[in-house]
């Protein structure tokens, strides 16, 4: 019997096992959208305390110069805490608005991407990019200083957040900068973004996710869908679209793995440069055709953005899963955003349904990477997650919590 | 009682199970995955019993009976879990060495499937303190405590917290001498775990009794004190019996 047996002895082999290394890439992206959801709840946690009045005042301002929630909200306030069936009608109108928008923006970006607009689209993303980091962060940070009370003055405040908010744009979008700053960044902007929209009410909220995993898994695979022309149009130019899109980053070969490739239909190519996500020059790519054979278990898939106007329709963000330029795996940031919206939104509930919920998005990640593997082609990466995270939201709520604070308060526990 | 107060909370339940996590699993990602996947398996199996038990709750008598129904039924349906989850492990290993064949690295190690199965394990253990211990605890973060009436000398969250301790010890060291007892077939190992999961949980009814949980924690942490004793021999055994017939060929 050769070395390689069932069980020989590792230390004294001096092999390493397939369980040191396999997984990484996966966990690489699981990292940051749990980092992310921790902080939108945590975000929810110690800011859901400050008064009604307050919080409604707060959400009345931002809200009213957003065309699709101001409706909801200041009808809300306007004619008080309304029955069930009127919340249930203003939050699907509200989600159905919503959804139309996005489906129309993003078709203007498709047009837009057609007629090779990409500098303007690359401004108008840096622009939204730091309109969401100074203020939607300065929101934030100031109603954490006033619900923690740390001392802090207003001129001290105005540089910290001029420096950080600049020094964002850059990290997300100049080519070169170093990737623990971009992955900082870009899950920074999605925390912020994600706990603007915990503020809308309730129904909304669940009518929204619904709604955009939805819209995302039309847009996504359907023949007309504007994703799909966006990320056909990209292939067959071979250019990257400028969107906000984080990408793990890349593991390091092992003596022995199969390089990652990037396919696309009939050719096998490796993109030259590492970290350039976002650029919209045209890369130079080495169009090398190597024998490899199988990948392992990277997804292939391109880069797969779409572009869903979020908030003040001043935003572009990426969603859906792929392979990045480098060959690892790549996320939009409305997924990022979006799981920690459903999060944070179960997070004002209990914190059962946070674990409960957190645990079903993971699954729904965990099938969409499988998916990835099995299809080969873009996939969005919402329904599964959001609508696993829905269901069992409910079935935590209605029967889980029951039956656990019936037992634990009698002590009895298995 | 503060968030010191809940902090503590949180690692009395979860102390052993955050230090396992951090030397054993988190240097290896798969045993990561595997961890979140056996908690989403336990956290739907008490959801398939939540839903089973919905029309009998709240129970508002005092007798024993109805509730130690529930906890027969509840040990019953996790230990029939248990073989699936095997069958599944079994599946996975079968991938995993035919990956390893095909990428030319050695297959999977005695120590990597009992790492495996004690990734499993802790899975299991961790969903069983966030959701009977963890997921309650946010009063605790508070300026109040909290006592139940039929134990007034320990706080509430004290109690819940000693008590998850114990059962992140019993799951986790019972899915070792588990898997190790079906991959083996040996009989004695394969009762023992279903066993010492319906003791432990039969020692939880003695709380039901006023002044019951001065008997019944300490006896918990003694079932979880024998689970551990029991598999640290278990691997002990197997480690040694498996040096010596690998360095006798």
């Amino acid at each position: 019997m050769d070395d390689r047996s069932a069980d020989s002895d590792p230390v004294t082999a001096g092999e390493s096992s397939i369980l040191d290394t396999l997984g990484e890439d996966v966990i690489r992206i699981v990292s940051p959208v749990s980092l992310c959801m921790v902080l939108v709840v945590l975000l929810v946690s110690s800011l859901s305390s400050t008064n009604d009045l307050s919080s409604s005042i707060s959400s009345l301002f931002l809200s009213s110069t957003t065309t699709p929630t101001s409706f909801s909200s200041l009808n809300l306030l306007l004619l008080g805490s309304d029955s069930t069936w009127e919340e249930i009608k203003s939050a699907l109108v509200t989600a159905l608005s919503f959804v139309v928008v996005v489906t129309l923006l993003t078709f203007l970006l498709v047009l837009l991407f057609y007629f090779r607009c990409t500098n303007f689209l690359r401004i108008y993303m840096g622009i939204s990019s730091l309109f969401v980091l100074s203020f939607l962060g300065g929101f934030i940070s100031l109603l954490l200083i006033s619900h923690l009370k740390i001392p802090i003055d207003p001129f001290t405040f105005a540089i910290l957040l001029f420096n950080l908010s600049v020094v964002g744009v850059f990290a997300v979008f100049m080519p070169k900068f170093p990737i623990s700053m971009n992955q900082g960044y870009l899950v920074a902007i999605g925390v912020l973004t994600a706990y603007w929209f915990t503020m809308l009410p309730e129904w909304t909220t669940w009518a929204l996710l619904i709604a955009m995993s939805l819209y995302d898994l039309a847009a996504v695979l359907l023949p007309i869908g504007p994703l799909r022309l966006l990320v056909e149009l990209a292939m067959s130019r071979n250019e990257e679209i400028p969107a906000l899109v984080y990408e793990a980053r890349p593991v390091d070969p092992q003596p022995g793995d199969r390089v990652r490739v990037w396919r696309e239909r009939t050719d096998v190519r490796i993109e030259a440069t590492e970290n350039s996500t976002n650029s919209a020059n045209v890369q130079t790519v080495q169009e090398t055709r190597l024998a490899v054979s199988e990948e392992i278990t990277a997804p292939l898939i391109e880069a797969f953005p779409q572009t869903g106007d979020r908030h003040l329709g001043t935003e572009e963000e990426e969603d859906g899963i792929g392979l990045g330029s480098s060959g690892a795996i790549k996320l939009g940031l409305g997924d990022f955003i979006f799981y920690s919206v459903l999060v944070g939104r179960a997070a004002m509930y209990d914190y059962m349904t946070v674990y409960a919920c957190y645990l079903a998005i993971m699954a729904g990640l965990g099938v969409t990477l499988l998916l990835l593997a099995v299809y080969r082609k873009a996939l969005p990466a919402l329904p599964v997650s959001i609508m696993l995270g829905v269901v069992f939201y409910l079935l935590t709520r209605v029967l889980l919590e029951v039956f656990v604070v019936q037992c634990s308060s009698n002590l009895l526990m298995f | 009682m503060t968030v010191a107060a809940g902090v503590g909370y949180v690692l009395i339940a979860l102390g052993p199970a955050l230090s396992l996590f951090a030397s054993v699993i988190a240097k290896k990602p798969f045993l990561i995955l595997t961890l979140l996947s056996s908690t989403l398996f336990w956290l739907i199996s008490l959801i398939i019993l939540a839903g089973a038990w919905r029309a009998f709750l709240p129970v508002k008598s005092t007798e024993l009976w109805p509730y130690s129904i529930l906890i027969l039924t509840s040990v019953g349906f996790q230990e029939g879990i248990r073989i699936g989850f095997w069958r599944l492990f079994k599946k996975m290993e079968d991938m995993l060495n035919a990956f390893a064949d095909r990428v030319s690295k050695p297959r999977l190690f005695l120590t990597d499937k009992m790492l495996l199965a004690l990734a499993g394990g802790l899975g299991h253990g961790l969903a069983h303190a966030v959701f009977f211990c963890l997921s309650l605890l946010t009063p605790a973060f508070g300026p109040a405590t909290f006592y139940v009436d039929k134990c007034p000398s320990i706080p509430f969250f004290l109690i819940s917290a000693i008590i998850a301790l114990g059962f992140v010890i019993i799951h986790t060291f019972s899915m070792v001498i588990a898997f190790n007892g079906y991959t083996e077939g040996k009989r004695k190992d394969q009762i023992f775990v279903p066993f010492a999961h319906l003791i432990a949980a039969l020692i939880t009814l003695i709380n039901l009794v006023p002044g019951g949980c001065n008997i019944g924690l300490p006896l918990l942490c003694i079932m979880a004190g024998t689970t551990l004793y029991y598999s640290w021999q278990l691997v002990w055994r197997r480690l040694t019996e498996h040096q010596t017939t690998r360095s006798s060929d």
